[in-house]
């Protein structure tokens, strides 16, 4: 859950997160893995990187494009950026947009389905 | 973070049937084809279906929750409205969407039925009011990991 401690910068505003963006962030398999990892706490990047079998570097470049989404934040503390999980890209409104979309996604799979059997009784 | 009352989301969905819009366009117009579509699956029991396909006409959809949801036993609602129909070409209605006795949206949902070589192109296009339920904390509790199982889920969908 929610780290604790202060939250030095303010987040962006709800309404600025861009749903595309956030749905691009979290298209790609690692970025997924970082939002997973970092759904059960914050860590550290190195920590991070550690079982992702990728470079620091491309870490690093996953996590812009995550903070850009306004999914992650990152935060530097003494000599370690530590990145936990923004609320903003993740409000519940968003979740329940996405919801929807997958909902009638599944309605329409099965309306394929009917028509074909309809199609061949 | 600075909650809002009303958030605003628009998604449109395309699909190809190999099948004549008077098809498909049935399977929207007949409450038995309908119901074998619309209301069934999703970890849930539906316990509601009623619907009158004429405009002005409305449909009520009442489902019971699943264990696999984030609120098990819980009744979802769709109440619709038919605004439009114009048969075998489109299809307009405005349903709310309700979690227990809290409305948690409002869409317009427009769908229409493209004739192709092939069959249907149907476009479906949901332009939505999606409420702050109230919930907003209680779905937090169930732990991020939970509420990104199910985004995660629907964007790995190709």
């Amino acid at each position: 859950m929610r780290a604790s401690g202060s939250r030095r910068r303010q987040s962006l505003p709800s309404h600025r997160v861009n749903v595309e963006r956030v749905f691009h962030a979290l298209g790609d398999p690692t970025r997924r893995a970082i939002v997973e990892r970092l759904s059960e706490r914050p860590l550290s990047v190195s920590l991070l990187a550690k079982p992702l079998a990728i470079t620091l570097a491309a870490v690093v470049q996953h996590l812009q494009i995550l903070e850009l989404s306004g999914l992650v934040r990152t935060e530097k503390i003494g000599r370690v950026r530590t990145c936990q999980i923004e609320a903003a890209g993740f409000s519940v409104a968003e979740k329940w947009i996405s919801e929807r979309r997958a909902i009638w996604e599944r309605r329409f799979d099965r309306l394929g389905d009917l028509l074909a059997e309809d199609e061949y009784s | 973070m600075e909650e809002r009352s009303v958030t605003h989301g628009t998604f449109v969905i395309e699909r190809s049937y190999p099948n004549t819009p008077e098809r498909v366009f049935a399977a929207f117009a007949d409450p038995g084809k309908k119901r074998r579509w619309f209301a069934g699956g999703e970890g849930s029991e539906m316990e509601e279906f009623e619907m009158n396909f004429r405009v002005g006409g409305t449909e009520r959809t009442m489902r019971r929750m699943g264990p696999a949801t984030p609120f098990p036993g819980v009744a979802l609602t769709n109440e619709t409205y038919y605004e439009d129909i114009v048969p075998n070409r489109r299809v307009v209605f405005a349903y709310t969407m309700l979690l227990g006795d809290r409305r948690i949206s409002a869409s317009l949902a427009t769908v229409e039925f493209v004739r192709t070589e092939k069959g249907t192109d149907l476009i479906f296009t949901d332009q939505g009011a999606y409420f702050e339920s109230g919930d907003g904390p209680k779905m937090r509790e169930g732990g991020w990991s939970k509420l990104l199982e199910g985004l995660t889920k629907e964007l790995a969908r190709p």
